[in-house]
Order: structure tokens, then C-alpha cells, then sequence
């Protein structure tokens, strides 16, 4: 007898563990968003309307994506990718047009289609991870030539900086490690990108350096409120940053402006902390119920916070562990791809999930400064989870179609 | 790993790559086991120091009874309403998206415009509920603010003290509004006002912690502590235990929900020795002088037998819910008057020459001296001189013969002092008030009685003259009592030589039996002397006491009461300053039935005419009223004690 798998060519199946902790995570992400939410949708909302199920509508549109997205082959699907590189780029251009692009907290991300706002940022992550697999995956003597190291650079910077001018700065830095570890696993000499990485670090230095020390003429022009979140993460007084000219009631506001900025990290890192190894049981949440967590973010970017308090250590690392299922799962259907383009696209998603999941939790227990990415399948709103499930939707086809017959 | 055995030996990449994340979720599992672990205490201390508020609240106070179980100081439910802050936020807000919308404030009138908004819906409630109490209601701005900044959390009380009738127009309304509570809440109440007002004594606002107690509060209700009279001496006891109550307050500051953390353990009640009837009596008695209400005097009523104080009165007296409140100026300068001074407990914390009424230990001295025959007769000049040329002490009663009888009945200065120069006199005198203990504090309530002064025999000793003497015998001079100690004084007359240590508090008992307080019992007739004197020296000087009251030209004969022997002695003791007589300290002090004492009344009228005239009716209507009370309630003499 051969191998019994290889007879059931005519079923070739997705991977069920990956959708186990899928599924797992979306039941966590509407049970805590529920939870995050009750205390301020008032017992008389309709349940139409409440967050947690427009979040478990989302999660079905989601799935229907994901599997429509498993039944072509990766392979016809990379023909059209520049197509969908093209369109992200395009509408990551309309979002900047005054008129088009919603403003939300003094960015403009999002395109308000009424019934849904697209944030074209998160699908300009898909559409990047796909023309770049594809680029890259052609044969690897092609790409010690520097031309296309420069064009595989180029790829990443234009969808990098046109995310930077919303701003969005979150959403832009995640492309860096996603396409680096897409640029390393499709074979890019290591030379080239000691390079990058090294030239990249040196200027983040600076940069960093320069918003923090510098005296105010040199300083780099970077959002106000970009620069108070890198105050804030290294615990640096606004007062220091103020003009020189600055009269004691603009000090003083500058002070409250700390306060209040800093309030969301101390909250989040409350609510972590008070969970305890057990935590205080699903809507038991103080912290949440009594808004000392701000309820603008505590059921997207501060999610992490609520399950942390409610479950605890052990509720954590399960969450977590859920995740590192798909990563390592992902490596495997990476390392078992068929093909170069495969293992590029399994690579991308996977690197990207983890982005996210590192910077989001991270930021929740002070080790990232806040940004405002998403924590996948957990944060409520609509673009990521699409975005999430249809990344995950990639990787099931590229393990579907593993093998050559 | 499971992943790495499936990753092909060579994919160096793949590998690293699974490194790296595999790094990532171990820093991430750690810095959770950090903060959710390690550090968990330290996040859960400031979640409930941000979330929680304690507020101290004060035990019901126990109550003061007389020795039948009256309720002198009680507490009574008093109705407020109290308005929730929490439940009118949305309103705030509302209102103040109404006037940014009309005003368009700039940046720095913000805070104001909220403010106003804030204080709009507030005082739209006071009107409405004015309306409904027909009563306005009114809710100063200032301090609306201060209650909003400082005391968020707690509710604000805008209209105390609730009629009966607004009690139950406020319930009859069909639609509350919101945020709005009606409470109850225990305040003292002295249910017959100004009775024995001085012994029950007054409050003062004091919402500090007490021993046992926690120390830390983010608020505290109004508490009271006892500043005078038995609410300080037993205020600890009377007090209970505050408890504490945790509040829960949201990211606002505003309440969500409350709980006791520590009921409140309330306070003992304390019962005294006073009758509430004969303290009436007394005091009904007191105000009959010419004086009227504005008498300045005290009064006693003793057990001979045992020292229980009946009834204590101190004369002007004061209003004891005043101090519950604030006290208007008016009030303030009644109650400061530097004549009147109404909040002096004179029965023990002023002290007077005795004057005459001393004369009935000056006696003792004489007789226990063996110096003294009571049949002999004395001529007096009508003055007492000790030499020619010294400064003669004049004497009101006429010139004449005189025997003890006949010098008690007249109250005559030269007879007494004139014994009281006799050899071995001034000795026993000087021991009699030591064994009264005159010059010494009673204790009744401490830091509140003064001690007197009586001379020792060291003072004797040195720098002491034979006018000294002469005063002393007379109740002038180096001699200060209070109305406390010439009721002991009496007693000891009276009962045959003991001195008792006089007695106000019988019994202090928790009213919750789970109380921490333990029930503390005083014992009565507890011995504090005896006079050492001769059982019929002491006949001699009660039958003299009787003759005063008894004979038709005694002075002390307006105390006569049909039905009751009373023995007695007047006294009107002169206040000199400066060589001159500025005032004069009237007396009477009796005791009755002279067979079997069983009362002492002292009367002590300030600034009176004599004694005789002005202490000794006071004492007669208070006999007469002490026999119709046991009349009516067909009690004896000894049930009735």
C-alpha cells in the first residue's frame, strides 16, 4: 500500500488544526468583546446593532472569503496579484483625497462606505505579501541582481510611505518585517539585507534619538501624537518638549496632555496585572466595567487587556498558544509548499500574523509603545478580521495544493 | 519541537524564522507571567486604590437613661434627601452639549460652561423638589462645586431635617426624579430639652477616628464626640465603633456600588442614678426664686445613704441641640455671657465660699474637741473681735445669750468663731475637711469638677492667724466647696459619718450583645471616708439642723415641709474683692426625714439676698414635691431611691 493520503487526490483537504485555533480565537474574540462592550451598549440595544455581533458577522463573511479564497490554486491567483497590488496602492491614494478619506482621531484611514468603512491599509498588507511573493519567487540568480533587490524595496516603500502619510504609522512598520522575512525565506542574498537591517536600524536610531534628546530646531517633523506616544513609551516628561517660550498654563497643560496619554498604557497594564493567574471570570472585569479602561479601545486595540483581566495568566498564554498554533503550522506549510511562490505566501501571512500579535500584546503589557495595530481575530472591526481570515484563507490553499500531481 | 522535526533539515530560513517567533511568544508568556504573576498585587493595589473610596460611618450613639430607664439623650430618625450624582451624569452632559451648542465656548470657558451646565441641573432639581416639599429649596453654588470636585463619589444632601408632612409629600409624588433618595439617619435628640442639660452635657462635630478603629478614610459622616458632661466622660463607650464602607466609583468618580466593609458596632447606653422626676422638680424648684429663668445657682438632690445623686441642676441653663447645628451669634453670645455663663456646670465646676452652712462642722470640730457644751450659754456682742483695734467680723445675729441651738437657729458668726479659737478646735476642723475631702476632685466627671480649696495642716502651720481662723469657721475666707461637696457634706452629717463617693453613672450597657463595649456596673455606696465623729455629736448638730428649719424663728424655716422633718442650715457667704463685698453666694442645705435621711437637698442661689430668704423656699417646694411624687405614685420613701 502507498501512502493513504496520497490516494485522496480528489479531496485534497485544508489544515484543520489552523482552523481549530481559528475558530477558537473568533469564539474568544466575541465572547470578550461582548464583555468589553456591555457596560456601554445599554441593556436596550438592539443585538443587531451590539459590537460583538457585527464582530460574529464579520467573522462568517470572513470565513465565506477564506474558503472561496481556498478553492483556486495560489498559482492562476498570483497572476492577478500586481492587479490587486495596483488597486491597494490606488486606494490607499483615494483614502488621502480630503473628500473620500474619514477621519477618525486626526488620521485619515478609512474610506466610509456606510454600511462598512474600509481601512485600505490593512488590505494593501494582502495584496503586498502576494505581489511581493510573487516577485520573489522567480529563480534566485535573478535576485542576487541589485536591480531587483532595489524593485523588491520599492515594492514594499511606495505602499510604506503612502500608509506613513495618513498616518498610520503601526499599520506602515509592520511591512517591514514582513516583507524582510519574506525577502530572507525567498532567498535574497543575506548581504543585501545585513545591509537593509543594519542602514534601517541606524536611521530608526537616529530618528528615535532626535525626537527624544534633540534641541527643538533639529528635530525631525513627525506627528504630535506620534511623537507623545514615543515619550510616553520611554517614560520621558512632555514639559522637556515644550518651546522655550512656553508660558506655566501651556506647561501645565503639557503635564495633564501626559497624564492622559500615558492613562491608557497605566489602565492596560492595571487590568493585565490585576487578572491574576486566574483573572476575575468572563464580565467580571473592573477595569472595563468601570471605564477606567478607555471604552474607545477597549474592545479593538485594548482588547488584550479585558481577556487578560477576566482569564488571566492562564487565559493568556491559552490565547497565545492558540496563535502559536498557526504560526507553527504555518512555518510547516511553508517548509511543505510546493513551490517558491507557496512558501512566500505562507511565510508572508505568517510573519504578518505575528506582527501583529507581538506589537498588540506587547503594547498591552508596556513592551511595545502604542500603536494602533489590531490583535487578528480578537479586535473587533471589520477590514482586519477580513483581512485576517483571508490571509489565513492563503495559507490554507498553499497547504491544499502542496503537491504537485 | 513537532514543527522543526517536519522542516526539512536544510531550510535554514524556515528554522530561523520559527526561532524567531518562537522567542517572541516566549518574551511575550513572559512579561505576562511578570505582570499577571510576579507583580499581580502590586496592579490589584492600584486598581482598587483607583476604583475604591472608604467612608467612615459613625455607630448609632447610646443612649443616656435616668435610673428608670427614661431616655434623657435618645436618637431620633431624621429624613434627607440626598441626591446621587452618578445617575445624573447624562444630564450633565446633556445640558452642557445645550449650552456649548448656544455659547460655543473657547477653549478656557470650558471648564466654566460645564460647571454652569453641572450647577443648572442640580438647582432645576432643588426648584422641582421646593415645589413638591412647598418649601424652596436652595443649593449654593460654591458649595455644590466643592461637593462635585471633592466628594463625588458620596451623594449630596440638599434638603435635612424633612417634616413629617414633607416626608410624605416628597412620597406621594408620582414620578421621582432621578438621583434623588430619601434617607434616614440617626441624630441626638435630648428628648426634654434642657433638662439636666449640664450633667448630660453637649457635642461637638469631631469626625476623627477613635481607637480601634481604621484610620484611613477617604470621607467621613458627620460623628459627634461628647465635650462636657457624661457624653465625654463615657463618650468612648457611647460612641461604638464607626464602620467603613467601601464604595465602588467608575472612571468618573461617581458611585456604582457600595458595601460595608466593617458594620458599625453601635455604642452603650448609659443609665444614671438621676430621677427624671425629681430633676423636674428641682429644676421647676430653681426657677421659682425672684431671679426667675435667669437664676444663677445649682441644686442637689443626694441619697444620704448611698451618695446617688438624684437630681443635679445647674441654673441658667442652655438649649443642648444648639450645638448640634450652627450657632448664631445670638446664641454664641448668650452662651458666652460672662455673668451668666450658662455652659458652667456649677455643681461641680465652680467652687464658693460655704459661708454659714459651714457652721455645722465648725460645730463637730467644737463638740469632737470636747470644747463645746451645747446647754452653755455665750453672750454676743453682735460682733467678733479677736484683739482691740483689729478689724471686728460683724455678726447678724442680734446681741444676746446664745446656746448652740439657739446660735445654729440664728446663724450666729460670734459663737462659732469663738469656739473655733479654743484650743485642739482648728486641729479637728482642719481633720473633718480632710475626711470630706474637701480640696479634692470628685471624679464625678473628669476634667470638668474643680477640687475647691480647704487649707491643710501645713497651712496652719505657717503664715496662719487667728483671723484665719475666725473666717474659716465661718465658711469664709481659705474655703472653696462646690455645690458637690455640701452635698456630700450634708450626707455624711446625715447618714451617721460616712462619706460616700457621690455617684451619677450606675451602669453602662452595650445594646448589641455581639458589642466589643463590656457592661461596666458602679456600685453604689461606695465609701470614700467617715468622719470618725461620735454618734451623738452628730445627733446634736441634725437636732440643731432641725431646730433652724423647724423653729418659728429659724432661718431656714422656709423649707418647713408638712408631713417631712427637714434638718437644715442657711449660709450667705460674702464675695470680697479687693476689701470690698461684691457679691453675696446664697445657701441652704437640709437633709430629711431627720429620723431616717434618706434626701439632701443643697440650694445655691448666686448673687441671692439670704439663704434663709432666697435658697431655703427652693428647697421647701422640692420637699413638697418630692412627698406628692411618692404620694401619687404610692411608692415609700425607700422604693422610690
Amino acid at each position: 500500500m502507498e501512502n493513504p493520503r496520497a490516494n485522496n487526490r480528489t479531496a485534497p483537504t485544508i489544515d484543520w488544526s489552523i482552523m481549530a485555533a481559528v475558530l477558537c480565537l473568533m469564539v474568544f474574540g466575541a465572547m470578550f468583546i461582548y464583555s468589553a462592550r456591555f457596560a456601554t451598549e445599554g441593556p436596550d440595544m438592539a443585538f443587531y446593532q451590539r459590537q460583538h455581533f457585527k464582530q460574529i458577522i464579520y467573522y462568517a463573511l470572513g470565513l465565506g472569503c477564506l474558503g472561496a479564497l481556498c478553492i483556486t490554486d495560489y498559482r492562476i491567483m498570483s497572476r492577478y496579484s500586481y492587479v490587486a497590488y495596483w488597486l491597494a496602492i490606488l486606494s490607499l491614494i483615494i483614502v488621502l483625497i480630503p473628500i473620500i478619506g474619514a477621519v477618525r482621531g486626526g488620521a485619515r484611514r478609512w474610506i466610509d462606505l456606510g454600511f462598512f468603512s474600509l481601512q485600505p491599509s490593512e488590505f494593501a498588507k494582502l495584496a503586498l505579501i502576494l505581489a511581493l511573493a510573487n516577485f520573489l519567487s522567480r529563480p534566485t540568480d535573478e535576485l542576487r541582481l541589485p536591480g531587483n533587490f532595489g524593485k523588491a524595496l520599492g515594492m514594499v516603500a511606495l505602499p510604506f510611505f503612502l500608509i506613513l502619510m495618513e498616518p498610520d504609522l503601526g499599520s506602515a512598520l509592520v511591512l517591514i518585517p514582513v516583507s524582510l522575512a519574506m525577502m530572507y525565506a525567498g532567498n535574497i542574498p543575506t548581504k543585501y539585507l545585513r545591509r537593509l537591517v543594519g542602514g534601517a536600524s541606524i536611521v530608526v536610531t537616529l530618528l528615535v534619538v532626535d525626537i527624544l534628546v534633540a534641541p527643538a530646531d533639529w528635530r525631525v517633523p513627525i506627528e504630535d501624537y506620534q511623537r507623545r506616544r514615543l515619550l510616553v513609551y520611554f517614560d520621558r516628561p512632555y514639559q522637556d518638549f515644550a518651546p522655550p517660550n512656553a508660558t506655566p498654563a501651556e506647561l501645565k497643560r503639557a503635564r495633564e496632555k501626559q497624564i492622559n496619554d500615558s492613562y491608557n498604557v497605566k489602565q492596560a497594564l492595571i487590568s493585565v496585572g490585576s487578572g491574576g493567574l486566574t483573572g476575575n471570570g468572563w464580565r467580571q472585569g473592573k477595569q472595563n466595567a468601570l471605564g477606567y479602561l478607555p471604552r474607545a479601545v477597549s474592545h479593538n486595540d485594548f482588547i488584550f487587556s479585558v481577556l487578560a483581566e477576566e482569564i488571566g495568566f492562564i487565559g493568556s498564554v491559552v490565547v497565545i498558544g492558540l496563535y502559536a498554533v498557526i504560526f507553527f503550522i504555518g512555518i510547516r506549510v511553508a517548509a511543505q509548499a510546493r513551490d517558491r511562490l507557496g512558501r512566500l505566501v505562507a511565510v508572508g501571512v505568517v510573519t504578518l500574523l505575528f506582527s501583529h500579535v507581538f506589537i498588540n500584546i506587547g503594547m498591552n503589557i508596556r513592551l511595545m509603545p502604542v500603536t494602533g495595530v489590531p490583535l487578528p481575530l480578537l479586535s473587533s472591526g471589520g477590514s482586519f478580521t477580513l483581512v485576517s481570515l483571508l490571509a489565513i484563507g492563503l495559507l490554507q490553499n498553499v497547504h491544499r495544493h502542496r503537491r504537485s500531481y | 519541537m513537532f514543527i522543526f522535526d517536519q522542516l526539512k533539515r536544510d531550510d535554514r530560513e524556515l528554522r530561523f524564522l520559527a526561532i524567531i517567533m518562537f522567542a517572541g511568544c516566549a518574551v511575550l508568556i513572559t512579561g505576562l507571567w511578570y505582570i499577571q504573576i510576579v507583580s499581580s498585587r502590586h496592579f490589584e493595589a492600584d486598581l482598587i486604590g483607583q476604583a475604591t473610596r472608604t467612608v467612615r460611618v459613625p455607630a448609632v450613639r447610646g443612649k443616656i437613661l435616668d435610673r428608670n430607664g427614661i431616655a434623657l439623650a435618645d436618637n431620633r430618625p431624621v429624613f434627607s434627601l440626598d441626591l446621587y450624582l452618578a445617575e445624573l451624569s447624562e444630564q450633565f452632559r446633556a445640558n452642557y452639549r445645550k449650552l456649548k451648542a448656544e455659547y460655543r465656548p473657547t477653549r478656557d470657558q470650558i471648564e466654566h460652561v460645564q460647571r454652569l451646565a453641572r450647577f443648572q441641573v442640580v438647582s432645576n432639581i432643588a426648584h422641582q423638589v421646593g415645589q413638591w416639599l412647598e418649601a424652596p429649596v436652595t443649593i449654593d453654588e460654591q458649595e455644590f462645586h466643592n461637593h462635585f470636585i471633592n466628594l463625588r463619589a458620596l451623594p449630596l444632601s440638599i434638603v435635612d431635617h424633612l417634616t413629617l408632612d414633607q416626608v410624605a409629600r416628597f412620597s406621594e409624588q408620582p414620578q421621582s426624579l432621578p438621583g434623588l433618595d430619601l434617607r434616614v439617619a440617626p441624630r441626638r435628640v435630648y428628648p426634654y430639652g434642657s433638662t439636666a442639660a449640664h450633667l448630660i452635657g453637649i457635642m461637638k462635630r469631631d469626625d476623627s477616628s477613635m481607637e480601634n478603629e481604621d484610620a484611613f478614610f477617604h470621607y467621613r459622616l458627620p460623628d459627634w464626640r461628647g465635650l462636657t458632661g457624661i457624653e465625654s466622660r463615657f463618650d468612648s463607650e457611647m460612641r461604638g465603633l464607626a464602620g467603613t464602607r467601601s464604595i465602588t466609583v467608575n472612571y468618573l468618580g461617581y458611585q456604582t456600588t457600595n458595601s460595608f466593609l466593617r458594620e458599625p458596632d453601635p455604642g452603650a447606653s448609659v443609665t444614671l442614678t438621676i430621677d427624671l422626676r425629681v430633676q423636674m422638680i428641682a429644676e421647676r424648684a430653681m426657677r421659682s426664686t425672684e431671679f426667675g429663668d435667669a437664676v444663677r445657682g445649682s441644686v442637689l438632690v443626694m441619697d444620704p445613704r448611698n451618695g446617688d445623686i438624684l437630681a443635679m441642676v445647674s441654673a441658667p441653663t442652655y438649649d443642648p441641640h444648639v450645638f448640634l447645628g450652627r450657632i448664631s451669634q445670638e446664641t454664641f453670645r448668650l452662651l458666652n455671657d460672662p455673668i451668666a455663663r450658662p455652659q458652667v456646670n456649677r455643681a461641680i465646676y465652680n467652687h464658693y465660699h460655704p459661708g454659714s452652712i459651714f457652721k455645722m462642722i465648725t460645730g463637730l470640730a467644737a463638740l469632737e474637741a470636747g470644747q463645746l457644751n451645747p446647754a452653755v450659754e455665750v453672750y454676743n456682742p453682735g460682733y467678733w473681735q479677736w484683739k482691740e483695734g483689729t478689724r471686728p467680723i460683724k455678726d447678724l445675729a442680734a446681741p444676746g445669750m446664745y446656746d448652740l441651738r439657739r446660735a445654729f437657729v440664728k446663724s450666729s458668726n460670734n459663737y462659732f468663731i469663738r469656739h473655733a479659737m479654743l484650743p485642739g478646735v482648728l486641729d479637728r476642723l482642719i481633720t473633718l475637711g480632710e475626711r470630706l475631702h474637701f480640696g479634692k476632685k470628685s471624679h464625678l466627671i473628669p476634667g470638668q469638677d474643680v477640687p475647691g480649696n480647704y487649707p491643710t495642716k501645713t497651712d496652719i502651720r505657717a503664715g496662719w492667724g487667728p483671723g484665719d481662723t475666725a473666717n474659716l469657721s465661718i465658711g469664709q475666707g481659705a474655703i472653696h466647696v462646690t455645690p458637690l461637696q455640701v452635698a456630700t457634706m450634708t450626707s455624711a452629717i446625715a447618714n451617721g459619718g460616712t462619706v460616700y463617693w457621690p455617684r451619677v453613672a450606675a451602669k453602662i450597657e452595650p445594646n448589641d450583645p455581639e458589642s466589643h463595649i463590656q457592661p461596666l456596673y458602679y456600685r453604689p455606696a461606695q465609701i470614700r471616708d467617715h468622719l470618725g465623729a461620735s454618734a451623738s455629736n452628730l445627733e446634736i448638730i441634725r437636732q440643731a439642723m432641725r431646730a433652724d428649719v423647724h423653729d418659728s424663728d429659724g432661718t431656714g424655716k422656709a423649707a418647713l415641709t408638712p408631713g417631712l422633718t427637714v434638718g437644715g442650715k442657711t449660709g450667705t457667704a460674702e464675695v470680697e474683692k479687693a476689701g470690698k463685698i461684691v457679691d453675696k453666694i446664697t445657701w441652704f442645705t437640709s437633709f430629711a426625714p431627720v429620723e431616717a435621711p434618706r434626701y439632701v437637698v443643697v440650694v445655691m442661689v448666686e448673687s441671692g439676698e439670704f439663704g434663709g430668704s432666697t435658697c431655703a423656699p427652693v428647697a421647701g417646694i422640692i420637699y413638697r414635691e418630692l412627698i406628692k411624687l411618692e404620694q401619687s405614685t404610692g411608692l415609700s420613701l425607700s422604693q422610690l431611691n
